[in-house]
């Protein structure tokens, strides 16, 4: 998939362990699991919006698309 | 009075095996029949499975006779083989209510159309020579009594379970980005 999920990345910069995140988003690890793995097929608003408020950051920070060769 | 999905269930899983054991012994009796008549006793003839009297069809042509036992043996054993699938998938507990679309279920129906289109393949076959048999002057049964009757029936449920074998495929594709969807 041309979307790659930069969760992992942005929870590096901002020193944050997956249970703390789901702790924060009201996210299961399984779907936080899902989602930092790539093999999400959607991502509702609302997820991004309580990602983006723990983590202090936008969406593009978490999503970003590259081109498939 | 309401029943919940569970005990419908269960309902089913014992209908279901009374069905079996029922279409099973109608399976084999056809066949024993044809066998001990074909090989052992052509008098089993005149009480053919079921009542029937194929002495008349034995007298013109053993082969037509065992022609006609082979299509009436086939669709006996193919709808026994329809209860058993549903019994086993019962019995597996492969249906999940809260996930019902499944690659199991979906396998399931596919089989069962499968299934179905074969007695009615066989059935219909069957009807048409008996219609050609009784054309040759042999005094034959009602292909009701023969076991061999509804072949449009079976069709119709034939196509109306490779339709919702379909649709159970986009369910599946649904259900699959439901469950990946954070």
């Amino acid at each position: 998939m041309p979307i790659i999920v930069n969760l992992d990345v942005m929870m590096a910069k901002r020193k944050m362990s997956l249970n703390e995140l789901s702790e924060k988003v009201d996210l299961t690890l399984a779907n936080l699991s899902i989602l930092k793995t790539g093999k999400a097929k959607a991502v509702r608003f609302s997820t991004l919006e309580a990602i983006c408020k723990a983590l202090g950051c936008q969406p593009g920070d978490i999503l970003e698309y590259k081109k498939e060769e | 009075m309401k029943f919940s999905t569970k005990q419908i269930l269960k309902l089913l899983y014992i209908l279901s095996w009374i069905i079996f054991v029922g279409v099973c012994i109608e399976a084999g009796g056809s066949i024993f029949s044809a066998f001990y008549t074909l090989v052992i006793n052509p008098i089993n003839a005149a009480t053919f499975w079921a009542g029937n009297d194929l002495s008349a069809l034995y007298k013109y042509d053993p082969g037509h006779f065992f022609g006609e036992t082979l299509l009436i043996s086939i669709a006996s054993v193919m709808k026994a083989c329809i209860f058993y699938l549903v019994i086993k998938i019962l019995h597996d507990k492969k249906l999940n209510m809260s996930q019902p679309f499944s690659s199991e279920v979906r396998l399931f129906i596919i089989k069962v159309s499968c299934l179905t289109f074969g007695i009615a393949f066989f059935t219909e076959w069957g009807v048409k020579y008996t219609e050609w048999l009784v054309r040759q002057g042999v005094k034959m049964p009602d292909t009701q009594h023969l076991r061999l009757g509804g072949a449009d029936v079976w069709l119709f449920m034939s196509v109306t379970l490779f339709v919702i074998a379909q649709i159970f495929k986009r369910g599946i594709e649904i259900q699959t980005e439901n469950e990946l969807t954070v």
